[in-house]
């Protein structure tokens, strides 16, 4: 037995020190990952050289060279990190539909699972098995070829005109290309009126409060909803006829040969794709959550809300649905992060959004190198932002409930 | 009960029987800023029952977890067998293969049989060839009473024979003590007397063995001291007669008072 | 009043009755009744239409040959087919050796020993079966038919290695790992520096097959060290004496991609997720920060962008000369992307084990590397496989994204099949049906089966 003596803290020879081992250990992963990358990046800078690529960023200031479909305002002068913004804000907003679409859907499906209607509880369920088990690629795809570019929908110049009964316009055009939705036009105060707007939130968040401690002080129903809402809509009234129809709406029509969409908003083909898509099958996981979500709030739950004489509707508000939505957050919050991630896929079908316009640009002979680098970092960045909005929550639920 | 071949009785805390063979100095040991162990002495020797009592939180688990090294002490010295407790890898590796313990979770492999989880240490540490490892170890589940289930699962057994198994299983290294931590504290009470039988015949076959536990019959029968600690620190020692009849301490009656 | 006897009431609810419970209980549900109906009626009349009549299948049934394999050249299908027999037939070998050797451990110890009948296993997989089919409906030549009578034949064949005694049941492994080794050689050919990864399998499948548990450490030692040496050697000299001119990857393409592409990916991330969820539980800080930057830097990311490193930049940080296939940087970035995912799954395998099995290893003596290799893993892995099953069927439906990068694979080829001049316009539904269903047999049947795997676990240990 050759280990070290009893004795006033004898110091172990230091290849046996458990600390020293542990300082050593960890110097020596850095060291074989630092000389891993260098090795790489030694590579990339020689080979890169001698192609003739480059490896900073001086290439953002330089003019795009290609047009984006579809964006008036931008031409092939602008500088690239314009085509950078116009990119980030095209994912945010086939995002940001492609997750409303995914809620609304998802969470009707989700309950229409747990319906004691065999009808729906089979349609939901057949719906989340089909749309969970296929790449969302397909999905897209399908949009753009069989709904959109070969499907049964006219051309421009032959949209379908659906007219709101009773007017003279259209509510909705469709065709191959384009749809077209109803939009907002400034008569000169809208600026005006989105101050209105943001006044009448204020104040009904101020009644809400105000109605909450009604209903603690004094037992009365506080409706607060109602009086809300009722607030908010006054308020907009009153700023729509004092500042004299600051907006107007406007309708979807073809223009005189028929080859524009004037007024209205014009929504591309490959934007519905996308968002509709990715919504309709981010749904079917959000449908998923839900329901997993309200069987986890556990039986006793129940029990013990028939014992105190709530009714069924009381139960669901008060007692099942704040607890499943606490279990639903962080995994909603984590589908969310997909969604935006599989926006990305919109390279399959031409939505400019940011990596399909870093692919054109790599494509009109930008460095890759940067190009992917920033590219990563956009993705990074919404991740990250994402992930701490769910931190944020996740807290703000576990000190709610304590 | 029975009496054990030739234990005279101490009450000094230091001294132990014959040769020292775990010599605890001047140890403390820290959670953060928590003192789990405060200025620990205890010597204990060989083919000597040392019985740790106390109230939860008082240190008793930490202080044998730290003779074989699952806690790292951060004062004082710790001597195992003329080993010290440092951060020499080599002495850490003496040291367990020569102390044994239960848990009070039994913490049996559930993916080997139980003739595997016995034979495997053996095989792996001591580099036995695996024919001899496994005879030895029905050699050792004969000892503790189950033969029988040498092939099946931890889980088809019941806790009282999962925890002899654990006993077992640790007597497969021929260790030279053996650390109880609270053994029958997690088993249904009529399946506390089989693990304690075991244990019993254990003690009076000569094991040095330190056994943090609730079981003052057992404390009683075979030990040599009783330990009572408390807020991380030795409060009292005795003989177990001395020890249950005559307290000194105050907070030795007051515990005593509510276990008794 | 005495008592009347009335007549027992039937226990099965009547159709009447099922219809008033499940459809009509009260006015709402009455009411989304009512409205589903016509309008389920009115899709279901309107997708057999187009199954049955409407649908130009014939678009599926010429080009059945690039959907399965692509671009493969047309003399060398042999070698496919080839490979599928041997596929199969190590799918039986793999299969029976893991039942009976479940039926050993369970008769040993006593447990009663559940046989499950065919019939219930066919049930299981009727997705795939019914992929199958279609296929064969498709089937302009009788080739399709033999080959799948071929392969279930092989499988059944396969199957004969439950007859093994026990004390051999490590041969089956054995068997499989060559007989998947050969699948794999008989398409890529022996030429190459493939030899070394076939080498390498089948010295595992010979460590596994023989562990020599009888003898003294260091002789083991000596002995299996002999044994793989050995084994590689045989391989080599096998390679070098039977050259096989194979077909490199950039010629692979169809379904037939897709399938080795996410095999090929999860087979080689598992080894580096292993090492990253590890590295993340380290407890020197260095290493596990390291690990945690890699995972979170990957999963913050869309698949494509590590796509695009693998096709623009990869090629560039690689030392001048080497030339890596457009399908070889494709794997490699699936390889790292699902790397992560797969840390993360181990780590939460790891994180369940309760610490009491580290400490009662430790406590034996055991060292750390030897308390991780017998104690920890085995059980962690078995209780994520399920997980892994899932990953599995994740990178099975990403592969699809190689679409983007112009290689075809089964959703890619179709712009092959479109770019023939009589579907050029038309028939892009029929098509899209087509892909989306063998995506969603495959997927469906494998939830499935880990939906089923994770019942078993949690009874089961």
């Amino acid at each position: 037995m050759t280990s070290t003596r009893a004795g006033a803290n004898v110091r172990p020879p230091f290849w046996r020190d458990v600390r020293v081992l542990r300082v050593v250990g960890q110097i020596l992963a850095i060291v074989a990952v630092f000389l891993l990358l260098r090795w790489l990046y030694g590579n990339l800078v020689t080979n890169s050289g001698r192609v003739g690529f480059d490896l900073d960023f001086g290439f953002l200031t330089q003019p795009t060279q290609f047009q984006i479909p579809n964006h008036d305002e931008f031409n092939p002068r602008s500088p690239v990190w314009q085509m950078v913004l116009v990119g980030v804000k095209n994912t945010l907003l086939a995002s940001f539909f492609g997750v409303i679409v995914a809620a609304i859907v998802g969470v009707i499906v989700g309950i229409a699972r747990l319906s004691q209607n065999w009808l729906a509880a089979k349609l939901a369920t057949a719906y989340v098995e089909f749309f969970r088990n296929i790449p969302p690629l397909v999905i897209i795809v399908f949009f753009a070829f069989a709904v959109f570019l070969y499907g049964p929908l006219p051309n421009l110049r032959e949209s379908i005109e659906i007219r709101a009964p009773g007017t003279d316009h259209n509510l909705l055009t469709l065709s191959l290309e384009q749809w077209g939705i109803p939009s907002i036009a400034d008569n000169g105060a809208l600026v005006w009126y989105a101050l209105f707007v943001a006044l009448g939130l204020v104040v009904s968040a101020l009644v809400w409060r105000w109605r909450t401690r009604v209903n603690d002080e004094t037992g009365a129903p506080h409706h607060r909803l109602l009086w809300s809402l009722g607030i908010l809509l006054a308020i907009l009234a009153v700023g729509f006829l004092v500042l004299g129809e600051p907006f107007r709406i406007t309708w979807p029509t073809l223009s005189e040969n028929r080859r524009r969409l004037v007024d209205g908003f014009a929504i591309s083909a490959a934007f519905i794709s996308v968002a509709g898509a990715l919504g309709l099958y981010t749904a079917s996981h959000v449908a998923e959550i839900v329901r997993g979500s309200i069987l986890a709030v556990s039986r006793g739950q129940t029990e013990a809300s028939n014992a105190l004489a709530l009714s069924n509707f009381q139960r669901y508000r008060f007692v099942v649905l704040p607890q499943a939505l606490r279990i639903a957050l962080p995994p909603l919050i984590n589908q969310c992060l997909n969604l935006v991630k599989n926006t990305s896929l919109a390279a399959a079908v031409g939505y400019s959004e940011i990596t399909v316009l870093t692919q054109a640009s790599i494509g009109n002979g930008r460095p890759a190198v940067p190009s992917i680098v920033i590219l990563m970092l956009v993705y990074l960045t919404l991740s990250l932002v994402i992930s701490a909005l769910l931190n944020v929550v996740n807290r703000r639920m576990t000190l709610v409930s304590r | 009960m029975t009496s054990r071949p030739s234990a005279p009785a101490f009450a000094d805390a230091t001294k132990a029987k014959g040769e020292a063979f775990i010599e605890v100095t001047d140890v403390d040991k820290f959670f953060g800023d928590f003192q789990a162990l405060k200025d620990i002495n205890i010597n204990v020797g060989k083919q000597e029952v040392v019985v740790v009592i106390g109230p939860s939180g008082s240190g008793k688990s930490t202080l044998i977890r730290c003779i074989n090294r699952l806690e790292k002490h951060d004062r004082g010295s710790i001597v195992v067998d003329g080993i010290e407790l440092s951060d020499d890898i080599r002495n850490i590796q003496e040291v367990r293969k020569e102390t044994g313990m239960v848990f009070q979770q039994f913490n049996l492999f559930p993916h080997l049989t139980v003739l595997d989880n016995i034979a495997l240490a053996p095989r792996q540490v001591r580099r036995q060839p695996k024919r001899e490892a496994e005879e030895d170890a029905m050699k050792l589940l004969e000892r503790v009473g189950i033969p029988e289930q040498a092939r099946k699962y931890p889980g088809q057994l019941s806790g009282g024979q999962q925890q002899r198994v654990a006993i077992a299983r640790s007597l497969a290294m021929r260790p030279k003590v053996m650390l109880f931590d609270e053994p029958t504290s997690a088993l249904d009470p009529e399946m506390i007397k089989e693990v304690l039988d075991v244990m019993v015949e254990l003690a009076e076959g000569g094991m040095t063995m330190i056994v943090v536990t609730h079981e003052m019959g057992f404390a009683r029968a075979v030990a040599n001291r009783v330990v009572f600690m408390a807020d991380g620190q030795i409060v009292e020692v005795g003989t177990p007669e001395h020890f249950f009849t005559d307290p000194q301490e105050d907070r030795t009656k007051l515990f005593l008072s509510q276990i008794l | 009043m005495t008592a009347v006897e009335t007549a027992p009431v039937p226990i099965r609810p009547g159709f009447v009755t099922w219809v008033r419970q499940r459809l009509f209980p009260n006015v709402a549900s009455g009411v989304v009744t009512v409205i589903l109906t016509p309008i389920l009626v009115y899709l279901g009349y309107r997708a057999v239409m187009f199954v049955a009549v409407n649908g130009r299948w014939e678009v599926v049934s010429r080009n059945l040959t690039l959907f399965m394999q692509g671009t493969f050249p047309r003399d060398e299908q042999w070698r496919i087919v080839v490979q599928i027999l041997l596929l199969a037939l190590a799918l039986g070998v793999g299969a029976s050796t893991a039942g009976a050797a479940a039926v050993d451990r369970a008769r040993e110890a006593g447990l009663p020993v559940v046989k499950q009948p065919l019939s219930q296993v066919v049930r299981r997989f009727w997705p795939i079966g019914l992929f199958v089919l279609v296929l064969l409906y498709f089937a302009s030549t009788l080739t399709p038919w033999l080959v799948v009578a071929g392969a279930l034949a092989a499988f059944g064949l396969g199957n004969t290695a439950r007859f093994l005694p026990s004390r051999l049941r490590n041969l089956g492994w054995l068997l499989m790992t060559l007989l998947i080794v050969a699948g794999f050689q008989v398409v890529s050919g022996t030429t190459g520096r493939s030899w070394v990864m076939s080498a390498m399998l089948v010295a595992v499948g010979v460590l596994v097959a023989f562990p020599l548990d009888g003898l003294a450490p260091r002789a083991r030692l000596a002995a299996r060290a002999g044994m793989a040496l050995l084994a590689a050697a045989v391989v080599f000299g096998i390679y070098t004496l039977i050259p096989l001119e194979g077909i490199g990857w950039d010629q692979w393409s169809g379904l037939f991609l897709t399938l080795w592409v996410s095999a090929l990916a999860i087979i080689l991330s598992f080894p580096l997720g292993l090492l990253l969820a590890l590295a993340r539980r380290s407890s020197l800080p260095a290493i596990r920060v390291l690990a945690t930057g890699y995972i979170e830097l990957i999963r913050g990311v869309p698949l494509i962008t590590l796509l695009f490193m693998g096709q623009y930049i990869l090629p560039f940080t690689l030392p001048p000369g080497s030339n890596l296939s457009s399908i070889s940087r494709a794997i490699a970035a699936m390889t790292l992307f699902t790397a992560a995912y797969v840390a993360e799954i181990v780590r939460g395998g790891l994180q369940s084990l309760p610490t009491g099995q580290n400490e009662a290893a430790q406590a034996l003596g055991l060292s750390a590397s030897k308390a991780m290799r017998l104690i920890i893993l085995p059980q962690a892995l078995r209780a994520v496989i399920p997980a892994m099953v899932g990953q599995f069927i994740s990178i099975f439906k990403d592969s699809s994204l190689l679409y983007i990068l112009a290689i075809n694979e089964f959703l890619g080829v179709r712009s092959l099949v479109h770019a023939q001049a009589d579907f050029r316009s038309i028939a892009h539904a029929e098509t899209l049906v087509f892909v989306a269903f063998g995506y969603w047999a495959f997927s469906y049947s494998m939830s499935k089966e880990s939906q089923r795997l994770e019942r078993r676990l949690r009874v089961g240990l």
